[in-house]
C-alpha cells in the first residue's frame, strides 16, 4: 500500500507547480488552469490527511471544493469571455488600461 | 443544540436575491428602483433578525452556524454597509444604463457570503462563505459591461481572487492535517512545541493568513485593490472597501482568539503579522501621494487603514479593532457616497480635477466630503481621530512603541493626500459649469447618516464601546 505521505508530497509539488505556472504564464486561460491545479492539490492533500487520520471530514471537504471550483469557473470564464470579446486577446500583458 | 432561527438572516438574504433575479428576468420594466427598495427591505429585515438574535446564541448544523454576539455585531456592520450601498445604487443604477439590473441580487449574495463567514467557527464553512462573497464580487466588479475598465477590474479581481482562494484552501488542508479538525480554535493547540505537527500547522496558518490578507487588502497582497476600485462601479467599490476587509479581520480575530489574552505573544504569528503591518503602513501611504484618480486614492487609503487595523490585532485588542471597523465604515462609505454624487449619465467623474470648485458649487457636498476626508486622515473631533487614538494607545500599552511611531508617521503622510483633495475642492476654480445634482434623497440620506456616525462616535463613543465589549467577550 502506498503511504499517505507520498500523496502529501505529490500534493505539495502540484501546488508549487500551480503557483509557478500562475506567476509565469501570460495567458489568462492558462493562469486560470494553474489555479485549478492548486485547488486540486488541496483536494489531494485533504484526501491524504483523511486517510491518514481516518476522518471522513477531509473527504467531505473535497466535494465542497469541487463544487466551489465549478462555480468559480462559471463566473471566471464568463469574465474572460467578456474581455476577449472586447479586446480580441487573452494575453494578460495586453490588458492594461488600469495602472498607476 | 439546534435552533432554526439561526438560519434566518442567511435565508432572507439568499431568498431575496433569488426572488430579485427572477423578477429581473421576467419583468421588463425599465425602472429598476423597485429592485432597490426590495433589496433594502431584505437587508434591513436580515439585520433585524440579527438584532433579535443578540444574546441568544442560536446555533445550527451542530454549531457550524452560530449566531454569537461577535458574529452578530460584525454582521450588523456588514448589513449597514450593504444598506448604504443599496441606497447609493438607487442613484447610481439609473445613471449607468439598463444592463446593471443584477446589481442588487449580486450584492445580496455577497452580503450572505459575508454573513456566513462571520457566524461560524468552522474553517470549511468560512471557506464556503469566502467563495460566495468572492464569486459574487467578481461579477459585481464587472457590471458596467460597456466599460473597458470595469471588465478589466473584474478580470484582475477574478484571477488574483481565485489564486488567493486556492492558497487559502491549501492552508485549510494543511491545518486540517495538523489539527485533525476544522474548528477555528483547534489550530493553535497544535502550534505548541513538541506536539509533532507544529511545522505543518504553522505552514497551514501562513497559507490561511495569505488568503485572508488578500481579502483584507494587506501589503504585499494588495495589488488588485487600486485597479479593482477604479474599474468597479463606485457603490460597489464602497462595498469592497468595507465588506471583505471587515470580514477578513473578523476571521483573523477568531483565528487568533486563543492568543489574544496574552497580547499575541506567539512568536511565529507575531513575526508574520508585524512584517505585514510594517509593509502595510509604509507602502500605500507613499503610493497614494501620486494618485490622480480619487477611487485609486481611496483604494490606497483603504489599504493604509488595514495597516492600522493590523496594529490593533498585534496589540491583542479586539475592542478597539471593532470600533475602528465601525468608524471606518461610516467615514469610508461617506467618502464614496460623495464620489457617487459626482457621477453623471454614463460617465463616472473620478479624477481629482473633477472636484475643482466643488466646495463653492455645492457647498453641502463639499463640506461633507471634507469632513469624511478629515476623519480618514484622523483629525479631531471626528471619529477617525478617536479610532486611531484608541488603537495607537493600546498598541503602545502592549509594548509596540516602534510600530506606533511608524503608524503616527504614516498617518502624518496620509494627511497630505487627503488634504490635497480638500484643497482642490476649495482653492481651484471649476473648469466648466458642472452641475452636481445631489437631490437624490437616497444619496443625501447616506451622506447624513455617515456624517452622524462620524461626528457622534467622535464625541460620544461610550454606548457603542459598551456593546462592543459585550460582543468580543465571546472571543476571550
Amino acid at each position: 500500500m502506498i503511504p499517505a505521505s507520498w500523496f502529501l508530497a505529490l500534493s505539495g509539488v502540484l501546488f508549487a507547480l500551480g503557483v509557478l505556472a500562475f506567476l509565469i504564464k501570460k495567458d489568462l486561460l492558462l493562469m486560470f488552469l494553474a489555479v485549478e491545479v492548486m485547488l486540486n492539490a488541496a483536494n489531494l492533500a485533504f484526501v491524504a490527511f483523511a486517510r491518514r487520520h481516518g476522518l471522513l471530514e477531509g473527504q467531505a471537504a473535497v466535494f465542497f471544493i469541487i463544487t466551489v471550483a465549478a462555480a468559480e469557473a462559471a463566473v471566471g470564464l464568463a469574465i474572460i469571455l467578456l474581455v476577449f470579446r472586447r479586446k480580441k486577446t487573452v494575453k494578460a500583458d495586453e490588458i492594461s488600461v488600469l495602472k498607476g | 443544540m439546534t435552533s432554526w432561527p439561526a438560519l434566518l438572516p442567511l435565508a432572507i438574504l439568499a431568498a431575496g436575491a433569488l426572488i430579485l433575479l427572477v423578477f429581473e428576468a421576467f419583468l421588463k420594466s425599465r425602472n429598476k428602483a423597485y429592485q432597490g427598495y426590495a433589496a433594502l427591505a431584505f437587508v434591513v429585515s436580515s439585520g433585524a433578525v440579527l438584532i433579535v438574535a443578540w444574546d441568544r446564541d442560536w446555533a445550527f448544523f451542530r454549531g457550524s452556524l452560530r449566531l454569537d454576539n461577535f458574529g452578530i455585531l460584525l454582521g450588523l456592520i456588514l448589513t449597514a454597509a450593504a444598506a448604504f450601498v443599496v441606497l447609493l445604487g438607487l442613484r447610481y443604477v439609473p445613471l449607468a444604463g439598463s444592463n446593471i439590473g443584477e446589481f442588487y441580487p449580486l450584492l445580496l449574495f455577497a452580503l450572505s457570503g459575508a454573513v456566513i463567514m462571520l457566524t461560524t467557527t468552522n474553517l470549511l464553512v468560512v471557506f464556503l462563505g469566502l467563495e460566495v462573497l468572492s464569486v459574487s464580487s467578481y461579477a459585481l466588479a464587472g457590471l458596467r459591461l460597456h466599460d473597458e475598465k470595469s471588465s478589466e477590474a473584474a478580470l484582475k479581481y477574478f484571477l488574483l481572487g481565485s489564486f488567493a482562494s486556492a492558497v487559502f484552501v491549501f492552508g485549510l488542508a494543511l491545518s486540517f492535517g495538523a489539527s485533525k479538525s476544522f474548528d477555528i480554535s483547534a489550530l493553535f493547540k497544535n502550534l505548541r512545541p513538541g506536539s509533532g505537527t507544529e511545522v505543518l500547522g504553522l505552514a497551514g496558518l501562513a497559507f490561511l493568513l495569505a488568503g485572508l490578507a488578500f481579502k483584507m487588502a494587506v501589503v504585499p497582497f494588495h495589488m488588485w485593490t487600486p485597479d479593482v476600485y477604479q474599474g468597479a462601479p463606485t457603490p460597489v467599490a464602497a462595498f469592497f472597501s468595507v465588506g471583505p476587509k471587515a470580514v477578513g479581520f473578523a476571521v483573523l480575530l477568531r483565528l487568533t482568539a486563543p492568543l489574544l489574552g496574552e497580547g499575541l505573544r506567539d512568536d511565529a504569528l507575531h513575526g508574520l503579522l508585524t512584517v505585514l503591518a510594517v509593509l502595510t503602513l509604509i507602502v500605500p501611504n507613499l503610493a497614494a501621494l501620486r494618485q490622480t484618480d480619487i477611487k485609486r486614492l481611496l483604494a490606497y487609503s483603504s489599504i493604509a487603514h488595514a495597516g492600522y487595523l493590523l496594529l490593533a490585532v498585534l496589540a491583542g485588542d479586539p475592542e478597539k479593532l471593532v470600533f475602528y471597523l465601525i468608524v471606518y465604515l461610516f467615514m469610508n462609505v461617506g467618502a464614496f457616497a460623495a464620489v457617487t454624487a459626482l457621477c453623471r449619465k454614463d460617465e463616472e467623474r473620478n479624477t481629482i480635477e473633477d472636484f475643482a470648485g466643488l466646495g463653492f458649487q455645492s457647498p453641502w457636498l463639499g463640506a461633507l466630503f471634507s469632513v469624511f476626508l478629515l476623519s480618514l486622515a484622523g483629525f479631531p473631533p471626528t471619529a477617525g481621530f478617536l479610532a486611531k487614538f484608541y488603537v495607537f494607545s493600546s498598541a503602545a500599552r502592549a509594548g509596540l512603541v516602534p510600530l506606533v511611531i511608524l503608524a503616527v508617521l504614516a498617518s502624518l503622510v496620509s494627511v497630505y493626500y487627503y488634504l490635497k483633495v480638500v484643497v482642490v475642492m476649495y482653492m481651484r476654480p471649476a473648469p466648466r459649469a458642472t452641475e452636481t445634482d445631489v437631490q437624490s434623497p437616497a444619496l443625501l440620506l447616506v451622506l447624513f447618516l455617515c456624517l452622524y456616525g462620524v461626528l457622534q462616535l467622535g464625541v460620544n463613543p461610550g454606548a457603542l464601546m459598551h456593546l462592543i465589549r459585550r460582543a468580543v467577550a465571546v472571543l476571550l
